[in-house]
C-alpha cells in the first residue's frame, strides 16, 4: 500500500527539522517528519565515555552506526580514504530523534549583528566567498526569541555588553559557576574583560514540565538522565506529534528528492525500517539533514531538470563547508579546580568576537566541558610523556588541576571546502556517500593564534602555574558545527537558497538547517539553526494560511 | 489397516515410556550431580559457579536458589532451553546476568533461610513495589518520571523507564505498561547483597576460650555493594566512593562506616554535595559523624527505639531525648533528627548548667 | 584455584547424593503435575530436554580459552605492552586493570577491523625481539622493553615487518587502546574495579541525589 499524500515532508528530526515540523503541523499542514535514526534514551549508553557523542572510539552513542554508513575524505594530495562514523574525520552529528540536540553541550548563542554582515564589516577577503546574509540580525531576532522560549534557555541577558540587542530576557535564570569558572570569572574581571554565564539550552529551574539540571559531569556528548537538557526531541517534536498532523517516521533513510516533468518537487523516496524502498509525495519538501547530508541529498537527486543535482546549476551546493576552528589554551593550577559540578563549561567572554585587530570575526572564549578520564590522557603540555609512569602520575596528579579556555573561532568561508557525492562508494542502501574535501582558509590560523594567546593570558591571570596553547584552524572543516553548504542569498548565481531557505530554482523545496548559514558566527550554532527553523517554518506556515501552495 | 493402527497404538506408549524413563533419569542425574558436570559445563556460567563455590553460600546447590528446569513451569524450561540454544549456537554472551524475573525467583528462595531478614525487609521502606514508586501521583505530578529513576528503584529492570510506566509527563494519569509489574519489588535483596561474593558460611566459634569469640569475628562486611544497572556490576562497598559532604564551605564529618557508602548511593545530596539537599540524610549537627547503621536497622530501616542505645533514658540535660522537639517524636517538627544542632533549640547559647561537669558526673552515677 | 573449587563441589555432591538418590520417576511426575504441565507439553519437553542433554555432553571438553580472539601467547605480549603503557605504581597497572581483556573484547566487537593490524603488529614485535635478543618481548627486562617501545614510538624500527610508518602507527594503536582499557568504562572489560576512577578520585558511581521537592 502506498503512502498517503501529505502537505509537507520534513527530512531530518534535528534542531532545524524538528522545529519546522512543529511550525507546520501546528499551522494545520499534514506533515511527515523523516528521521534516519530512532528515539534515543539515556539508557542506551548512559555515561559510557568510550561510546558517547564526544568520544566515539567504540562507536557513536546516538548514531549513525559504523556498519551502514561511511564517507570519503580527500587528502590535500588528492588521494582518498574511507572514514566510518566513529572516526573523527567523518564530521558526525547524530542519527536519532532530536539529533545533536539530544547530546549537545547545549550552549544557546545568538549570533551578533556583525555576523550577519561580515563582508560589510571586514570587506572582501582574498580567496574567500565572504558575503553578507540576505537579512539582518533584527530580521532573525523574533525567531531567536521563539527558540529561547519554546525550547528553553537559561542565562542572564544583561551581563554580556557585546550581545546583540534583544526584546525579551531568557526564560530561565543562569546557572551558577563551578570552581574553575569562578576563578576564570574573577580573572576576566581583573583583566577588564566582561565575563558572564553561558546561556544554555538546559533547565536551570523546572521548565516545560521537565525537571532542573542535576549537573552531571557527563553532559556534553551524552543524553540527560533526567531530561533537563532541552532538545527538539523533548520540546517541539512531541508538540508536533500531539497536534495530530505530524507523523514521525523513524529509521527511515531518505535517498532522493523526486522531480516531475514540470521540474516541480513531488516528494521523496526513502528506505523504511525494513530497508524497503518507498515513496512519499507532498506539496512541499523541507530538507534539514545537516550541512553535509542536506547537500548530499540535493546532489544525489539528479533528473532531466537538474542533471547536476537540485539547486546546483551554478555548482554552489556543497560549497563553503564551514565548522569552527576550536582554539584556546590549557592551564595547570596549584590547587584542584575541578569540583565535579557538571557540565563544566559555564563562564564566557565575548570580548574577542569582532573588532579585535588581527582577528576577523573571532570567537567566544569559554571554560571547557568536563574532560572525562580517557579524553584527558591526550591532554599534556608539549614535551610531556604520552605514556608510561610519568603519564600515569600526570593523570593522577593533574586531572583535577587542569582548566581549559577555548572557543569556536569563526572560519572564513572557503569555496573549495566542500561536500560532494563520491562517484563510486555507496552506503548500505546503495546511496552514493559524502565526499569531503578542501581545507580551512589559510587566514584562520592567524586569528586562532591570537585567540589562543588571549586564552593563555586569561588562564595565567586565573592562577595557572603552567600553560600551553592548543591552536586550531588547520585542515578539513566541518565537524559537529558543520554549516554553509546551501548558502542563502539574493543572487541565485552566488547562493543556493533565497532568504527564506527556498531553493532558488524550485518553488516548493526548502532547506532549514545550518547549510543556510552564510558564515558560522564565533559561537556554537545550535540556537541559530533553531531560529532558522522558526524562520523557514514560520514563513511556509504563514504563506500557506494565505493560500499560497508553492506551485 | 487395523493392524497398523494397533501397532501404532502399541508403539506410541512404548516410545512414551522410554522417553519418560530416559528423560526422568537424565533429569534426576542432572539435578543431583555436581555443578561442574552440569551447570558449569556451560562455560558461560562457569564464572558464577566458581564464585559461588567461594562464597558464604557455598554449601547450597545451584538449584536451591535458582530452581530447576521444571521448578517454575514452562517458563523455566524455556529459559533454560534458550541457554542451551545460545550455547550451541555459540552466541557470545559477555558477563551473563540473571533477568529480573529470574532474580525475583531467587529472591523468594532467600526467604527460605533468611526469613527473619525477609520479614524485616517486608516491614520497612525498601520493600516497596513498582506500583508504589511509579504510580505515586504526588511525585509524578511534581516531577517528570525520568530514566534515572531506575538507578535506585527497579535497578534490575531490563529496558528503560518508558517500558515501565507511561506517560512520561507530569500530567498523567499514569499506568504501568504491564499490570503484572505492579507487585514487583523495586528494591530486592540483590540491590545491596552480593550473593556470590567471597565469604565463609557462618560457623560455630571456637568455644575453648569464650573470650576469643569476639576476635574470631571479621569485618567489615564486603558482601554488600551497590548494583549499578548501567555497568551491570556490583560495586562492593569497599570500592564505593566515600561521600564528601559540605555545609556551606564547611566539610561535614561523615562516618567511616563502609556500609554507609551503599546508603548514600541513593540517599544522595545534590551535585554540590551540600548537606541536607536532595535525598541526603547524612547526620549533621548533634549526630554528625554517625553512620546510618547507628540508628537504622539495616533490613527494616527501623530507627524506633534507637535513641536508647546511646542516650540514657534521661539525657544529660535531664530531658527525655525521645520527647524533644525533633522529627523523631513529631513528623511536623522543624528539627530534622538527621540535622538538628544544639543551636536549633538553644538560640546559639549554651543551655543552663551545661558544662557543669560535677552535675553530669552525678547523673551518670545515679 | 580451579582445583579447589572442584574439590569443594565434590564434597558438596557427596553430602547431597544421600538424600536425593531417592527421587523417583513418580516423584518427578508428581512435580510435573504441580507445575501444571499438560501431557503433550510434557512429552515435547521430555524429548527436547533429553535431546538437549545429549547435545550438552559435547561440552565435556577441556575449559575454553578465556580469550575471544587472542591466543595465550598474544595475550602475554599485550599484558606486557599494557603494563609498559600504564605501569603499576601505588595503583595497579594496565595488566591488572584488564587492558588485554578490553582489547580482546573489542577485537571481537567494534575493533574487528583492527584484528589484522594486531596480528601483523604482534608478529613484527616478536620477530624483531627474536632476531635481536633471541627472546620474546615479554621476557625482556623492563628497561629493554621501554627502549623498544620508545623506538617504535619514534618510528625507528627497521626491517621488512615494519613497513612504511607501521611502527609508529601500531604503537599509537596499542597506546590508545591501552588507555581506553584503563581509563574507559569498566563495562568494556578493562578498568577493573574502577581502578582508574578511584586513582583519579572521581566518584563512580556518581553520587547525585534525584529528589528535588519536599515530600
Amino acid at each position: 500500500m502506498g503512502n498517503k499524500h501529505v502537505n509537507a515532508i520534513v527530512v531530518g528530526a534535528g534542531a532545524g527539522g524538528g522545529i519546522v515540523a512543529k511550525e507546520l503541523s501546528v499551522a494545520g499542514l499534514s506533515v511527515v517528519l523523516f528521521e534516519r535514526g530512532g528515539w534515543a534514551t539515556y539508557d542506551d549508553t548512559d555515561t559510557d565515555e568510550l561510546k558517547s557523542q564526544r568520544t566515539t572510539v567504540l562507536g557513536n552513542a546516538y548514531g549513525p552506526d559504523d556498519l551502514r554508513y561511511k564517507r570519503v575524505v580527500v587528502n590535500t594530495d588528492g588521494s582518498t580514504y574511507i572514514v566510518l562514523p566513529s572516526d573523527g574525520g567523518y564530521n558526525n552529528n547524530a542519527a536519532c530523534v532530536g539529533s545533536g540536540t539530544v547530546s549537545y553541550g547545549a550552549m544557546a548563542w545568538r549570533f551578533m549583528q556583525e555576523d550577519f554582515k561580515l563582508k560589510t564589516t571586514y570587506g572582501p577577503i582574498e580567496g574567500s566567498t565572504l558575503d553578507d546574509w540576505p537579512f539582518t540580525y533584527e530580521d532573525l531576532e523574533p525567531s531567536y526569541e521563539k527558540a529561547e522560549w519554546e525550547i528553553g534557555v537559561a542565562g542572564d541577558s544583561t551581563r554580556n555588553p557585546f550581545a546583540a540587542p534583544r526584546k525579551k530576557p531568557y526564560p530561565m535564570p543562569p546557572f551558577s559557576h563551578n570552581r574553575e569558572a569562578k576563578l576564570l570569572y574573577d580573572a576576566a574581571k581583573r583583566l577588564g574583560y566582561h565575563p558572564f554565564p553561558i546561556p544554555m539550552l538546559r533547565n536551570s529551574v523546572p521548565y516545560g514540565d521537565r525537571p532542573a539540571c542535576i549537573r552531571m559531569r557527563t553532559c556534553c556528548g551524552y543524553a540527560c538522565p533526567v531530561n533537563a537538557k532541552c532538545g527538539t526531541q523533548n520540546t517541539v517534536i512531541p508538540i508536533a506529534i500531539e497536534s495530530g498532523n505530524c507523523e514521525l517516521r523513524i529509521n527511515s533513510v531518505v535517498s532522493e528528492i523526486l522531480v516531475n516533468e514540470q521540474g516541480k518537487i513531488t516528494g521523496v523516496t526513502y528506505f523504511d525500517e525494513k530497508n524497503r524502498k518507498q515513496t512519499q509525495t507532498a506539496d512541499i519538501v523541507v530538507i534539514s539533514a545537516s550541512a553535509t547530508e542536506t547537500a548530499r541529498l540535493l546532489l544525489n537527486s539528479k533528473s532531466k531538470f537538474f542533471p547536476k543535482g537540485i539547486g546546483n546549476e551554478n555548482d554552489w551546493v556543497g560549497r563553503n563547508l564551514q565548522g569552527h576552528a576550536y582554539t584556546g589554551a590549557y592551564g595547570i593550577f596549584k590547587d584542584e579546580v575541578y569540583d565535579d559540578l557538571g557540565p563544566g563549561a559555564s563562564v564566557a567572554i565575548s570580548d574577542f568576537n569582532h573588532h579585535n585587530p588581527g582577528i576577523m570575526g573571532g570567537g567566544v572564549l569559554c571554560n571547557e566541558f568536563i574532560r572525562m578520564p580517557y579524553a584527558f590522557t591526550g591532554i599534556r603540555p608539549p614535551g610531556a610523556a604520552r605514556w608510561g609512569k610519568e603519564h600515569k602520575s600526570f593523570q593522577r596528579l593533574n586531572y583535577k588541576r587542569v582548566a581549559q579556555a577555548v572557543g569556536p573561532y569563526q572560519e572564513i568561508p572557503n569555496f573549495e571546502s566542500r561536500v560532494e557525492v563520491d562517484p563510486a562508494i555507496k552506503d548500505f542502501w546503495g546511496i552514493p556517500v559524502v565526499r569531503l574535501s578542501g581545507t580551512r582558509h589559510e587566514k584562520d590560523i592567524e586569528g586562532c593564534k591570537l585567540m589562543s594567546e588571549k586564552a593563555e593570558l586569561w588562564l595565567k591571570e586565573a592562577g595557572a602555574i603552567q600553560t600551553w596553547q592548543s591552536i586550531g584552524g588547520r585542515g578539513l572543516s566541518g565537524g559537529q558545527h558543520q554549516a554553509g553548504t546551501c548558502r542563502m542569498g539574493n543572487d541565485p548565481k552566488t547562493s543556493v537558497t533565497d532568504k527564506y531557505g527556498r531553493i532558488h530554482s524550485v518553488s516548493n523545496l526548502f532547506v532549514a538547517d545550518g547549510s543556510l548559514n552564510v558564515n558560522n558566527g564565533g559561537f556554537n550554532p545550535a540556537l541559530t539553526i533553531m531560529a532558522l527553523g522558526y524562520r523557514v517554518g514560520g514563513y511556509i506556515a504563514s504563506e500557506w494560511s494565505k493560500g499560497n501552495r508553492f506551485k | 489397516m487395523k493392524k497398523n493402527i494397533k501397532i501404532t497404538l502399541l508403539i506410541i506408549p512404548i516410545i512414551l515410556i522410554i522417553s519418560i524413563i530416559a528423560f526422568g533419569s537424565f533429569y534426576t542425574y542432572w539435578n543431583n550431580t555436581t555443578p561442574d558436570k552440569t551447570c558449569a559445563s556451560c562455560h558461560e556460567i562457569g564464572k558464577s559457579v566458581n564464585s559461588q563455590a567461594q562464597s558464604s553460600h557455598r554449601n547450597l546447590h545451584c538449584k536451591e536458589c535458582h530452581g530447576t528446569a521444571l521448578s517454575n513451569g514452562f517458563h523455566s524450561i524455556k529459559e533454560k532451553g534458550m541457554m542451551v540454544v545460545n550455547h550451541i549456537k555459540n552466541k557470545q554472551v559477555e558477563n551473563i546476568k540473571l533477568s529480573e524475573e529470574q532474580l525475583l525467583e531467587v529472591l523468594n528462595n532467600c526467604n527460605r533461610c533468611h526469613s527473619s531478614e525477609f520479614a524485616k525487609w517486608t516491614s520497612g521502606g525498601h520493600s516497596l513495589d513498582y506500583q508504589h514508586v511509579f504510580l505515586n501521583t504526588k511525585h509524578n505530578s511534581t516531577e517528570q518520571i525520568n530514566y534515572d529513576c531506575l538507578r535506585c528503584h527497579g535497578m534490575f529492570f531490563e529496558g528503560n523507564v518508558g517500558d515501565v510506566v507511561e506517560p512520561l509527563n507530569i500530567k498523567g494519569p499514569w499506568k504501568l505498561k504491564e499490570e503484572k509489574m505492579a507487585t514487583v519489588p523495586a528494591i530486592p535483596c540483590m540491590a545491596c547483597h552480593l550473593i556470590h561474593q567471597d565469604g565463609s558460611p557462618q560457623v560455630r566459634p571456637d568455644y575453648s576460650n569464650p573470650k576469643t569469640i569476639f576476635y574470631q569475628k571479621k569485618g567489615p562486611i564486603s558482601k554488600l555493594g551497590f548494583y549499578d544497572r548501567h555497568e551491570k556490576v556490583y560495586y562492593p562497598i569497599t570500592q564505593l566512593p566515600q561521600l564528601n559532604l559540605w555545609e556551606g564551605d564547611r566539610k561535614v564529618k561523615v562516618s567511616d562506616d563502609q556500609l554507609m557508602r551503599n546508603c548514600v548511593q541513593c540517599h544522595a545530596p545534590n551535585s554540590r554535595h551540600q548537606s541536607g539537599t536532595s535525598d541526603d540524610r547524612t547526620p549533621r549537627g548533634v549526630h554528625e559523624g554517625l553512620s546510618c547503621m547507628a540508628c537504622h536497622e539495616p533490613h527494616s530501616n527501623n530507627a524506633r527505639n534507637s535513641c536508647i542505645s546511646c542516650h540514657p533514658a534521661i539525657s544529660n540535660c535531664k530531658l527525655d531525648v525521645t520527647k524533644m522537639n525533633t522529627s523523631y517524636s513529631d513528623a511536623k517538627s522543624g528539627n530534622n533528627i538527621h540535622f538538628v544542632a544544639c543551636a536549633d533549640c538553644h538560640n546559639g547559647s549554651r543551655p543552663e548548667g551545661r558544662g557543669n561537669r560535677s552535675r553530669i558526673v552525678s547523673i551518670i552515677r545515679n | 584455584m580451579a582445583n579447589y573449587c572442584r574439590k569443594r563441589l565434590l564434597q558438596i555432591n557427596k553430602t547431597r547424593s544421600q538424600t536425593t538418590d531417592k527421587l523417583t520417576i513418580k516423584s518427578i511426575l508428581l512435580m510435573n503435575q504441580q507445575a501444571k504441565l499438560t501431557r503433550r507439553r510434557f512429552i515435547t519437553l521430555s524429548v527436547l530436554g533429553a535431546g538437549g542433554m545429549l547435545l550438552l555432553s559435547r561440552c565435556a571438553n577441556p575449559p575454553l580459552s578465556q580469550w575471544r580472539i587472542l591466543t595465550e601467547q598474544e595475550s602475554n605480549l599485550l599484558d606486557a605492552l599494557a603494563e609498559q603503557i600504564i605501569p603499576a605504581d601505588e595503583w595497579p597497572g594496565g595488566r591488572d586493570a584488564g587492558v588485554t581483556n578490553f582489547i580482546d573484547q573489542q577485537l571481537a566487537g567494534p575493533y574487528v577491523r583492527f584484528q589484522d593490524t594486531y596480528r601483523k603488529g604482534i608478529l613484527a614485535i616478536q620477530e624483531t625481539c627474536k632476531a635481536k635478543f633471541q627472546k620474546r618481548f615479554e621476557e625482556l627486562p623492563w628497561e629493554e622493553q621501554t627502549r623498544f617501545l620508545e623506538s617504535m614510538e619514534a618510528g625507528k624500527m627497521e626491517g621488512e615487518n615494519w613497513g612504511k610508518g607501521f611502527d609508529r602507527q601500531f604503537f599509537r594503536l596499542i597506546r590508545d587502546h591501552s588507555m581506553q582499557g584503563f581509563y574507559g568504562s569498566p563495562r568494556h572489560g578493562g578498568n577493573k574495579n574502577n581502578v582508574s576512577y578511584r586513582m583519579m578520585k572521581l566518584d563512580y558511581p556518581v553520587i547525585i541525589g534525584q529528589n528535588r521537592y519536599n515530600s
